[in-house]
């Protein structure tokens, strides 16, 4: 209860502390990349950007029900040549034949890239890119058409140089060119 | 017509002072320059890069251009409840103060023709503590919350820091006996410098550079994790720039008051000479270099570090500071008792 704190000392905490700080300038010890320039190789199975495989997609909506933030919306389609889908505006009005389905477009905004669709794909339709990092510039990109949506975006850092982290036991970190 | 030549020369030698030392033209390019040394300094020590994406290949030294090009070309918002005229204005206030402080700050021997005054660290003084009025003015006038708290905070600290640092001037005018900047250069040059000669001073004063700017551990009146930007929340385009470029303009102010009562001015250099280059220009650049490493020092600390909460600020103020000063001033009456 009757802790007595001790009076501080106004001079060496501060001597100390500028003293590290010196030390620091003088050897950096830097923990973090050159972003742009160097980027991390992620491990395979790391959760990016996701495509669906038109052909094996059955357009059973089960990724659309267990989607948690209801980022996927499952657009009309009709069944083309080859297993191929084609708009649903497309087909002719007389035509009754023509056999439709849906496939799924995921809106980027909304997605937590949770990969529970990828999981629960009874045909294992979803395809990860290996995309991991993009920005898009305007509203509209977040939300791409089925058609953008089968080519999703490219990977804007293939040309930075690619590193592996490593635990160091003076720096906490370091980084070392990827294998 | 003959009589008008020496006249425009006079005004020539006149607009190279302003322009160039210790003016404008300076001023721009340290301020360009520290803000990026500051950025870097702190990256450094807190183990990061900084600023990297402007011109890579110089460190990133061009991020500042970049920035003050962007305030340029940003549309300015006064916001509807703001007291107009006055959001307006004191900014540029502010600005313009710290700026006539440095036109009665000497940078060589030469000024002493060009504005003959005897009262010089006066001057120079009052005008520099007239900008924290103006800086209560800005967050008044915003009708904003987070303006109006970075308001009284300066204000608080306004009052507690002013005493010890008008008594290290003091402490400095009864050491030297004059309250002139190029007597003061003078007697240092006939002995040490005022550092050794009075080292409470100096550290007083230091203590109360970093207060006013506004670096790291005072770095209460603007506290971004608190108040977003403290007074400048309300501002945009150019007057955010003004309003992030007036503590450096004041920070090079009292450098260079720090470099001319403490580090003996512009010590290689004559102590005497006539004509500009000797005069002005060479003692300018030593003078300008000294209070350099001054503010690189104060940018350093913002590396170290945290912020003192306000109510801690003013008992350092009013205990260790002021006793600080006083005993600055008790020793320079000492000194002057034992050396006449």
């Amino acid at each position: 209860m009757s802790e007595v704190r001790k009076p501080r000392d106004p001079v060496t905490g501060h001597i100390k502390a500028l003293a590290k700080g010196f030390k620091y300038l003088i050897e950096p010890n830097r923990m973090t990349l050159d972003y742009p320039a160097e980027t991390m190789k992620l491990p395979p199975n790391y959760r990016g950007f996701f495509t669906v495989d038109d052909v094996k997609c059955i357009g059973c909506s089960m990724c659309e029900m267990v989607c948690p933030p209801e980022a996927i919306t499952m657009v009309p389609r009709i069944v083309g040549s080859g297993g191929k889908t084609l708009p649903a505006e497309s087909a002719p009005q007389d035509q009754k034949a023509a056999k439709r389905t849906k496939r799924p477009v995921v809106n980027w905004g909304k997605c937590i890239f949770c990969y529970f669709c990828v999981d629960v794909c009874p045909v294992d339709a979803f395809r990860p890119t290996g995309v991991h990092d993009v920005a898009f510039y305007t509203d509209r990109e977040y939300r791409p058409t089925y058609e953008e949506y089968l080519n999703p975006p490219e990977d804007p850092y293939k040309s930075s140089k690619k590193v592996v982290s490593k635990a160091d036991k003076k720096r906490g970190v370091s980084y070392e060119p990827a294998p | 017509m003959m009589e008008l030549i020496p006249l425009i020369i006079w005004l020539i030698q006149d607009l190279l002072y302003i322009v160039v030392f210790p003016g404008l033209v300076t001023i721009l390019v340290l301020a360009i320059v520290i803000i990026w040394l500051e950025r870097k300094i702190a990256a450094k020590v807190q183990m990061r890069f900084g600023p990297l994406w402007v011109s890579k290949r110089i460190g990133g030294a061009l991020q500042s251009v970049a920035d003050l090009l962007r305030f340029s070309f940003q549309e300015f918002i006064v916001p509807e409840k703001s007291d107009r005229w006055a959001f307006i204005v004191a900014p540029g206030l502010m600005f313009a103060f710290s700026m006539i402080s440095l036109i009665f700050i000497p940078v060589g021997p030469y000024y002493s023709y060009l504005f003959p005054s005897y009262y010089t660290i006066l001057f120079s003084v009052g005008m520099i503590i007239i900008t924290p009025i103006f800086a209560i003015l800005v967050g008044w006038s915003s009708d904003n919350k987070f303006s109006f708290i970075g308001a009284l905070r300066e204000a608080f600290l306004l009052i507690s820091y002013e005493v010890p640092f008008l008594l290290s001037v003091a402490s400095m005018i009864v050491l030297y006996r004059t309250f002139n900047y190029v007597d003061a250069v003078a007697y240092q040059f006939r002995g040490l410098p005022g550092l050794v000669l009075n080292p409470l001073a100096a550290l007083t004063l230091l203590i109360v550079m970093i207060r006013t700017t506004g670096r790291f551990p005072f770095d209460i009146t603007e506290a971004d994790s608190e108040l977003v930007m403290g007074l400048f929340t309300e501002y945009s385009a150019l007057f955010f720039g003004i309003g992030m470029a007036t503590p450096y303009v004041e920070l090079y102010a009292f450098s260079l008051i720090f470099s001319l009562l403490f580090l003996g001015g512009w010590w290689p250099a004559p102590l005497y000479a006539h004509g500009p280059i000797m005069g002005l220009i060479i003692p300018g650049i030593v003078v300008v270099v000294k209070a350099f490493i001054v503010m690189a020092l104060l940018v350093f600390l913002r590396a170290v570090y945290p912020r003192y909460r306000l109510d801690q600020a003013i008992r350092s103020g009013w205990s260790y500071v002021l006793l600080l000063s006083v005993l600055s001033v008790l020793l320079s009456f000492g000194e002057v008792m034992l050396l006449r």
